[in-house]
């Protein structure tokens, strides 16, 4: 096999990230919220859907691909859909990774702050959305623990992907995958050029983000 | 009350349940006038920090309405105060978020509040790092630059150690005077309610038992519950008998002890005899003119500022305060007998029914 161009390494990477964000933007988007409503509210059922965050913050990823697997095979209940083997399939499979990470760390930040912390902003007499605003920069520095945590826990993943895109080249193929079958076609060179890729891209990401945390300090 | 009324409470019934148990707070009538400080005073669990979030909104009653015809900000402080993330400054701004002022006005508002609790020289530090009294006059700062026609205050002394609640108390009743603010607070501290109290209202077990101008409430509680949490600890059983000392009536403890007192009661009444402390007069001499027998000493604690003297007098123990190292405070010893008296007009008489908790609810029902 020859080794991977530089143009292949730099697809390959372009796929990953085409994958990784989009998941994790939709991550955020839909837990951020999750999160925040979950750790104000009190209602029934809210220490089993916490325990079910909980959870899916520790279930095993290779188990999320077989879910969406099973779900988006022909056979499926969306299976009409023609996702498996996608670039769709994928980012459904690392959304549903990171989800519970972003709803879990979210909803302990909002836990941790002070019990009349709400009550105290409320009779300042602070409007709704100012109060979400401040709930927010309050918690700032967790929020940022989670992006960091859902995209290390994405970019690194590979069962899932695996699963539920096959690592078929120029289509699913990411570097997790590529360094999986390198390795298992003992082409251990090109294993380790990309997973020094991936190791760069994740130093640079969740550097970035940690960088941007620790300003927040101030 | 020649002031206008600014918050009304009518007919209050708040139930909250929790795991362990329930809790029910009732309280008929309660007013809060524009420019007065009410003092809410009860001990521990008998419902002031929960009276004080129906007062604020934030617990709705089952029962009964709180109205407010307050034209400004009502706001209130918290018993722990909780700092949000960023400088002092930063926490008093959030306090305007939604509100439209000039960058100015803001300022100035500021600067002004952080001045007037003495924390202007920490306005840039992170507030997490501050102490606990520094917290409480941020707190103090940013509920005043709100310029608020009603302030709440929940216990806004709880944790300082005596002098921080000394200086606070003294900053708060200066900026409450400056202001011209409404205020209802919450404290089980006497020493802090008399400092800024016009009217006080005692709590005791989810009932407001009786609300009044602060020395009417304290000179003349109506019930020994009341009367313990007002601080008028000397309580003692008598009977009014016929006999009469001068224009005075006389209460009888015992075939030997007989006390003095101006509050007019029928011969044959059980009473309770309540005198507060520091009107209760100690002499290792004859005594005063207004004698009420002999005790001996039995305890002497020397707080440094005050001194508390433990009496024993006719079966009960009695107490009263001296001055720290000033007369008679320098040469009482335990074991020394004493003679006491107290003026007539301190004496207040709260009669005893043969029910117990109904004459406390009679007498709570004509105090209201």
């Amino acid at each position: 096999m020859n080794p991977p161009s530089i143009g292949l390494l730099i697809e390959i990477t372009a796929r990953t990230l085409a994958v990784c964000l989009p998941a994790l933007v939709i991550s955020l988007a839909v837990g951020l919220p999750i999160g925040i409503a979950v750790g104000r509210r009190r209602f029934a059922g809210r220490g089993a859907l916490v325990s079910l965050i909980n959870t899916g913050m520790g279930a095993p990823p290779v188990v999320v691909g077989l879910l969406v697997y099973l779900a988006l095979e022909r056979n499926g209940p969306f299976g009409n859909l023609a996702w498996l083997y996608s670039g769709q399939a994928m980012i459904l499979a690392q959304l549903l990774i990171a989800l519970p990470l972003v709803v879990g760390i979210t909803l302990a930040a909002v836990g941790s702050l002070d019990e009349d912390w709400e009550l105290q902003v409320r009779t300042l007499g602070v409007p709704p959305r100012w109060r979400l605003w401040l709930l927010v920069r309050e918690i700032r520095l967790s929020l940022l623990a989670a992006v960091i945590t859902a995209l290390g826990g994405i970019l690194s993943e590979v069962g899932a992907v695996q699963m539920v895109g096959g690592n078929i080249e120029g289509e699913t193929r990411v570097l997790t995958t590529a360094i999986l079958m390198y390795t298992q076609m003992g082409e251990f060179e090109h294993a380790l050029g990309s997973a020094a890729v991936l190791i760069g891209l994740m130093l640079v990401l969740t550097g970035l983000l940690t960088a941007v945390q620790q300003s927040g300090r101030a | 009350m020649s002031q206008a009324t600014i918050l009304s409470v009518r007919d209050l019934r708040v139930e909250l349940r929790s795991r362990r148990g329930s809790f029910v707070l009732t309280a008929d009538a309660l007013d809060l006038c524009a420019r007065e400080t009410l003092v809410i005073l009860g001990p521990n669990g008998s419902g002031k920090s929960t009276l004080m979030r129906v007062l604020a909104g934030l617990e709705r009653p089952v029962g009964g309405k709180v109205t407010s015809a307050a034209t400004g900000p009502v706001t209130m402080v918290f018993q722990r105060p909780a700092p949000l993330a960023g400088s002092v400054v930063h926490n008093v701004r959030v306090a305007f978020l939604g509100k439209k002022r000039s960058g100015a006005e803001l300022r100035d508002r500021i600067d002004e509040a952080l001045a007037r609790f003495q924390i202007d020289h920490l306005a840039q530090h992170r507030a997490a790092t501050l102490s606990g009294g520094e917290l409480r006059r941020l707190a103090l700062a940013r509920a005043f630059a709100l310029r608020p026609a009603v302030l709440l205050l929940d216990e806004p002394f709880a944790g300082l150690d005596a002098e921080g609640q000394a200086a606070l108390s003294l900053d708060l009743r200066r900026a409450i005077s400056d202001t011209g603010v409404a205020v209802a607070m919450v404290t089980h501290d006497l020493r802090r309610a008399m400092l800024i109290a016009d009217r006080i209202a005692v709590l005791i077990d989810g009932r407001l038992a009786q609300v009044g101008r602060r020395d009417d409430v304290i000179e003349k509680p109506s019930t020994p519950e009341i009367a313990r949490v007002v601080g008028m600890t000397n309580l003692v059983q008598g009977v009014v008998v016929k006999e009469r000392r001068g224009d005075c009536a006389l209460v009888e403890i015992d075939a030997r002890h007989r006390i003095a007192t101006r509050t007019g009661l029928a011969p044959g009444t059980r009473v309770w005899v309540g005198i507060r402390p520091e009107y209760l007069k100690v002499d290792v001499g004859r005594g005063d003119v207004d004698p009420i027998g002999k005790g001996v000493v039995r305890e002497v604690v020397n707080d440094g500022v005050a001194i508390t003297v433990q009496l024993d007098w006719a079966g009960t123990e009695l107490r009263t305060y001296l001055m720290a190292g000033r007369g008679l405070a320098r040469t009482l010893r335990a074991g020394v007998p004493v003679s006491l008296s107290a003026s007539p007009e301190h004496v207040h008489l709260i009669p005893v029914a043969s029910n117990g908790s109904a004459a406390a609810s009679d007498a709570s029902r004509r105090a209201l």
